[in-house]
């Protein structure tokens, strides 16, 4: 990172402004129908998360950050209705929840300041993709690995608890960015007739990568994750080639195995059949318990919601971590909920731009599949809650309550922001 | 090798289409299917709101009370308890679970009875912002006290429902749904668990409203329909119809024949047909007169839609294929079987529309909502579903059937009320799952009907004869007499 005169950020610092009040009134609101165990802590929550947000926007004048001014707010603006809806499904665990947010916001400092050169994450690709994997079968270990609601995708040190497949996400990305970038060209060769086939050692990482999904799948029974680094997978691997037929090959490995899987082990047969038929039999000792009660939560939103504190979405088992957007639709309407996929299409849409305005194929590639992440995950949890694919425990990016995924997510967004800094000093300011 | 830029536009466009489906997903659980889920007796919602304070009161017309909160003894879960006063009107009062939802009236006015009627914004605001909740209304039912313990005097234990009503307004006077069951132990909360796995597992089905909910073969009563399609085709119901039993159409019908419930052989016309219940002579018309009219006129008289009934209410069928296009269908559909299924409330409809000129009711449980002071806040007067048939088809209708009660011989004999001209028809269904159903409906006085009835007893054992009299207790108790 270039040390520069401090540069003003009037853009974001506007929009931090509308982030402090969306948090405001959102506290308020949801205290205001609790007010009979109010605690002092509530209103300390929201001044110290504004008291970060502005530190963050102050590190970014301080250091003459040329980057991008809309994705701190966005990040900002999401993970203000996840302590909202913290506050209103589970205030328990609401300091832990803002402890994780100040972690995060660490983590995002660090990926600002630290690597003084983006290409570093390109030099030491094999060192990523090692490190991926190593933590990816880390919950396999005997004493380190912790089995939590029937998924064996936890790590946990004397207290703390940790899901690396957060983090495989982000190494993911950075190692199909630069491998894909160094031979996108050998991969788009034609060979046998019609079937663009790329040389075989070129195939094994493709290989690997499969595998290593079916093992999430299989082992640690994480169907959510299965699916993302699939997805992450399939989408670089188009980016990089723009072969769609590599794309529907890798969709039909992804659901030739799927099947195999549901005719095979019970966890998924369970999820596919209670997504398929979710009201069938007596619903309240079934499987689709869970999932009947997200929608009975949908169907009391309407078109504005119940109002915050207004409904019942602590009848969901689990809300605050897998149905925040059936709770947090319940209460805003339909508006609120369409408003919340807005606001994930503006930081996706954002992403993009930086991609599509970098200078180098490698930082296209990252900034793509770093905003795919964020788009694919939102996009693969919503459709679960609303019953358009099977529910899978796929975290709401910034919202749903959880350490690693927040940590995940702000490392995700500082990268972004690194690329657009970049770009701002290749090609001047946008 | 296309540029990644190029890759990226298009990545980012199916993302945004994603995103758009997914929206509409979300819109078709809040906005499309909103109504059906809050109706869902699993939603939890509605009872919620009612944990710590009194739910309203549900009375019937005389202002009965059916089911009321009282407070409970110290250290329950719950500051109220639900009180049940008419296990009769188990599934119209219901229950109110807050583990297992709400049913009936419980259910269909529970926003009423929480103090939150849908027509006051700023008393659901204030209960929601300011904890002040207004006091819960009184919901009103049509329920006469004397028409329902007659009715469920009648049916006693047996299986069936018995619905009254009065044509004049469409409330319902008495509803009767056999097997019941106690609303109390389902609403609370140290036996709702254990009564309601027994309700639920019951095969005989206790939790459903045999009245709105159950789903039957009408038998012989849906030759008042077909009688109707016939005289509004200009049928003439003086002409002779040659009945010869058993009876085929043509040998293409194979072992198939219809046959005359009493073996007969001779000329009938449309009165004697209807005194005797008749199935060729219908059967015959039904084939004249086309499957495409009997299927509109069985539509008209609102079988295949459901009820517009304040209570969850089942739509019935004319055929599994919605129409009527097989000869041997159409002639079984015309005396009533086929693949017909119809509600006991669509029977008693179909009584009040033609001993009220061919103009149906709609039918509601509910008459009123008061509030706490017993102010009328609003009366439920949905008024006339529409104008079925013309008003002499059903003044020839009603002289017809006022001759299957009472004529020499008439099947419906049962139904007779001294000193009352009463018009009415018996059916016998014959059904997959044992002997067949009984059923009566019917209205009187004839001329100027105040009540109608419709009686089904599940596998009865001699058919519409046993419903015939049922019917006749609950008239009278309806006009007094």
């Amino acid at each position: 990172m270039i040390r520069m005169q401090p540069l003003r950020r009037f853009g974001e610092l506007r929009l931090l402004v509308l982030v402090a009040l969306l948090l405001v009134t959102g506290f308020v609101a949801v205290v205001a129908t609790e007010l009979a165990s109010f605690a002092p802590v509530q209103p300390v929550v929201p001044l110290l998360f504004i008291a970060l947000a502005v530190a963050l926007h102050l590190f970014l004048v301080t250091i003459g950050f040329r980057g991008d001014q809309l994705l701190l707010p966005l990040m900002l603006a999401l993970t203000a209705i996840g302590l909202i809806e913290v506050e209103r499904l589970a205030s328990n665990l609401l300091l832990q929840q803002l402890s994780w947010c100040v972690v995060a916001a660490g983590v995002f400092v660090v990926a600002i300041l630290v690597p003084r050169d983006l290409s570093v994450l390109a030099r030491y690709k094999y060192t990523w993709a090692l490190l991926g994997i190593a933590l990816l079968l880390s919950p396999l270990l005997p004493g380190l690995g912790r089995e939590i609601n029937g998924a064996r995708i936890w790590i946990g040190v004397g207290f703390a608890q940790f899901q690396p497949s957060e983090a495989v996400k982000v190494l993911l990305v950075i190692f199909f960015a630069s491998y894909l970038d160094e031979y996108r060209e050998v991969l788009t060769m034609k060979r046998l007739g019609p079937l663009p086939l790329p040389p075989v050692p070129y195939l094994l990482p493709i290989i690997l990568m499969w595998g290593m999904a079916m093992v999430v799948m299989v082992f640690e029974k994480d169907l959510g994750a299965t699916l993302i680094f699939f997805g992450i997978f399939l989408a670089m691997l188009y980016l990089a080639t723009g072969q769609t037929s590599y794309t529907l090959l890798g969709a039909l490995l992804l659901f030739g195995g799927a099947y195999l899987a549901y005719r095979s082990f019970g966890h998924v047969a369970v999820r596919v059949d209670t997504w398929l038929e979710p009201f069938a039999g007596d619903t309240r000792f079934s499987s689709g318990y869970q999932l009947v009660q997200g929608l009975f939560a949908l169907g009391n939103a309407g078109l504005l919601g119940a109002g915050l504190g207004g409904g019942l979405p602590e009848r969901i088992p689990v809300v605050w971590s897998d149905f925040v957007f059936d709770a947090f639709t319940e209460e805003t309407g339909f508006l609120g909920g369409a408003a919340l996929l807005a606001l994930y299409l503006v930081l996706v849409f954002r992403g993009m731009i930086i991609a599509l305005r970098a200078p180098t194929t490698f930082l296209q590639l990252l900034a793509g599949g770093l905003s795919f992440i964020i788009a694919f995950q939102t996009l693969v949890i919503v459709g679960g809650n609303a019953r358009l694919i099977p529910l899978t425990g796929v975290t709401l990016p910034f919202i749903a309550y959880g350490g690693s995924s927040l940590v995940a997510n702000f490392l995700i967004v500082a990268l972004l922001l690194r690329v657009s800094d970049v770009t701002a000093r290749v090609r001047g300011p946008a | 090798m296309t540029p990644v830029a190029q890759n990226l536009r298009a990545l980012t466009l199916s993302l945004a289409l994603a995103f758009l489906v997914a929206s509409l997903g979300v819109g078709y659980w809040t906005l499309v299917a909103s109504e059906e889920l809050s109706h869902d007796p699993f939603n939890p919602r509605l009872v919620a709101a009612t944990r710590d304070r009194p739910r309203g009161n549900i009375v019937d017309a005389k202002g009965r009370v059916l089911a009321s909160s009282q407070p409970s003894p110290q250290g329950s879960a719950q500051r109220f308890r639900r009180v049940y006063a008419d296990r009769s009107l188990a599934q119209v009062v219901g229950y109110a679970s807050f583990t297992f939802g709400v049913s009936g009236a419980e259910g269909a006015y529970g926003e009423t009875l929480v103090g939150q009627d849908p027509g006051d914004p700023v008393g659901q605001w204030r209960a929601r912002y300011l904890g002040e909740h207004a006091p819960p209304a009184t919901v009103v039912l049509g329920i006469d006290p004397a028409v329902q313990q007659a009715a469920a005097t009648a049916l006693g234990a047996r299986r069936g429902a018995i619905v009254a009503l009065d044509p004049r307004t469409g409330a319902i006077l008495a509803s009767v749904s056999m097997p019941n069951f106690d609303s109390g132990l389902v609403s609370d909360p140290r036996t709702e668990e254990l009564s309601w796995q027994q309700l639920n597992g019951n095969k005989e089905r206790p939790l459903i409203n045999r009245v709105t909910q159950g789903l039957y073969p009408p038998g012989s009563v849906f030759k008042i329909i077909t009688g109707a399609a016939a005289l509004e085709s200009g049928f003439d119901p003086n002409a002779k119809v040659r009945v010869d039993d058993p009876w085929r159409a043509d040998p293409s019908w194979g072992a198939y024949a219809v046959r005359s419930a009493a073996k007969a052989h001779g000329d009938f016309d449309m009165a004697r047909a209807y005194q005797q219940s008749e199935n060729i002579y219908f059967a015959k018309v039904g084939l004249q007169i086309g499957g495409a009219k009997i299927a509109e006129y069985a539509q008209r008289f609102g079988i295949g839609s459901t009820p517009k009934v304040d209570l969850p209410a089942a739509a019935g069928q004319v055929s599994n294929s919605r129409a009527l296009d097989r000869p041997t269908l159409i002639a079984d559909t015309s005396f009533g079987q086929g693949e017909l299924l119809v509600s006991p409330l669509q029977m008693c409809l179909l009584a009040a529309a033609i001993g009220r000129s061919g103009v149906m009711p709609t039918p509601h449980y509910a008459v009123e909502v008061r509030d706490a002071q017993g102010h009328v806040v609003r009366s439920i007067t949905p008024g006339p579903s529409g104008q079925v048939v013309r008003p002499d088809t059903a003044q020839k209708l009603t002289q017809l059937l006022v001759g299957a009660v009472e004529a020499p011989g008439a099947f419906a004999f049962g139904a007779k009320i001294p000193g009352v001209s009463v018009a009415g028809k018996t059916g016998t269904a014959e059904n997959p799952a044992g002997s067949p159903h009984g059923w009566f409906i019917g209205f009187a006085p004839a001329n100027d009907p105040t009540v109608a009835v419709a009686v089904l007893i599940e596998n009865a054992t001699e058919g519409g004869v046993d419903a015939a009299p049922l019917g006749a207790a609950v008239m009278r108790a309806a006009l007094g007499k």
